[in-house]
């Protein structure tokens, strides 16, 4: 009876480390930094304390921006064929990531790719970008409420400081 | 009887439910010929928008804002937007049967010309359609192509001539300006 039940656990325990090895590592962000490092041959910046970083933007833009990832690759010298790095992003993000921005340009050696995701009222964003030596991969999410609200915030707050401005101009001018 | 009505009532259910998903239609995929465009081309951009990114795209435009809410509207109510940039180092890429091609992969019986411009001197060529249902404009695509340089863009759903300035200020959507140029060349002739 014990090795019936002995079978069908080690096939089990064999099975999980073969489907996590087919799927080539990693998903999401950690996920497409491993390949572009493994298929570029260049090695990640990561910035050192960025769950404390994430949590600080998050609370001081009262929750508008959160879930902050970022990797900068610098003196990234190789060739990228857009295509190709297009389709690796796509495959190493998953479902639910839908493509709305790509710009490829050969001479300048640019690439820009914009993921996005909804996250129940959030919008995930997923960045990559290289400009002639460097890469940049950024992924957020941000609320459209509150940005909206921290924007309206702002651009009252200064409309009306402006308008005091005008005000006062006015006022000397009358003087 | 009541076994009946009930099945009545999700028979109708299902029938409003597949008259809503057809009115809504989808993008199209990039066509083998675009996909060859592309790997030739030495810039390329491409903006696609579906419906649900629309939607939450819309959320960012301001409340308070009349200009935005009649925007965020307009957004809202459209099913994707499409937008594909090809540039070129050298002439020669961009073919007229290219162009024709690309024409006919779009067009539809729905669909109706509105501008159908071809300059020999300059090779330049101009295309603007709509997509008319029921009386109804349901779509508007145009096709501008120069020697070195070609331009697709597809707005599907509800929208008109008029509402293409509104989309301007969208990141991205920069070449609907070629849009607003072909429509007023074409009613200053």
């Amino acid at each position: 009876m014990r090795m019936y039940l002995l079978i069908p656990v080690c096939a089990v325990a064999l099975a999980v480390p073969v489907t996590v090895l087919a799927n080539g590592g990693g998903r999401g962000f950690n996920g497409v930094v491993d390949a572009i490092e493994s298929q570029y041959h260049v090695h990640a910046t990561r910035i050192p304390f960025m769950g404390l970083i994430s949590f600080v933007a998050s609370r001081a833009s009262h929750g508008a921006a959160g879930n902050l990832h970022v990797a900068e690759f610098e003196n990234f010298s190789a060739d990228v064929d857009g295509q190709e790095l297009n389709r690796m992003v796509e495959q190493k993000l998953g479902n639910g990531w839908e493509r709305v921005v790509r710009e490829t340009s050969k001479a300048g050696h640019e690439q820009s790719l914009i993921f996005m995701r909804p996250e129940g009222a959030r919008m995930g964003l997923f960045v990559v970008d290289k400009d002639s030596n460097e890469m940049d991969v950024v992924q957020v999410s941000v609320d459209p409420q509150h940005i909206n609200e921290e924007v309206g915030h702002y651009t009252h707050h200064h409309g009306s400081n402006d308008a005091s401005h005008d005000d006062s101009d006015s006022d000397k001018d009358k003087n | 009887m009541k076994m009946r009505v009930a099945a009545v009532l999700v028979l109708a259910l299902a029938a409003m439910t597949c008259v809503a998903r057809a009115q809504q239609e989808k993008l199209p995929e990039a066509s083998a010929l675009e996909k060859d465009l592309a790997a030739r081309a030495s810039d390329v951009t491409e903006v696609t928008l579906s419906k649900q990114m629309l939607a939450f795209a819309a959320q960012f435009m301001d409340k308070d804002d009349k200009d935005d809410v009649q925007t965020r509207k307009l957004i809202e109510g459209l099913d994707g937007i499409y937008v594909r940039e090809y540039a070129f180092d050298k002439e020669g890429d961009i073919t007229p049967e290219v162009v024709e091609k690309l024409r006919a992969h779009y067009m539809t019986g729905e669909w109706t010309p509105m501008v159908h411009e071809r300059e020999t001197k300059s090779h330049e060529t101009s295309d603007v359609m709509m997509k008319i249902v029921n009386g109804e404009p349901r779509g508007i695509f145009v096709l501008e192509a120069e020697p070195k340089e070609l331009t697709i863009v597809l707005i599907l759903g509800p929208i008109r001539m008029e509402d293409l300035g509104k989309l301007h200020g969208i990141s991205g959507l920069g070449s609907l300006n070629i849009v607003s140029k072909s429509t007023k060349a074409s009613q200053g002739k």
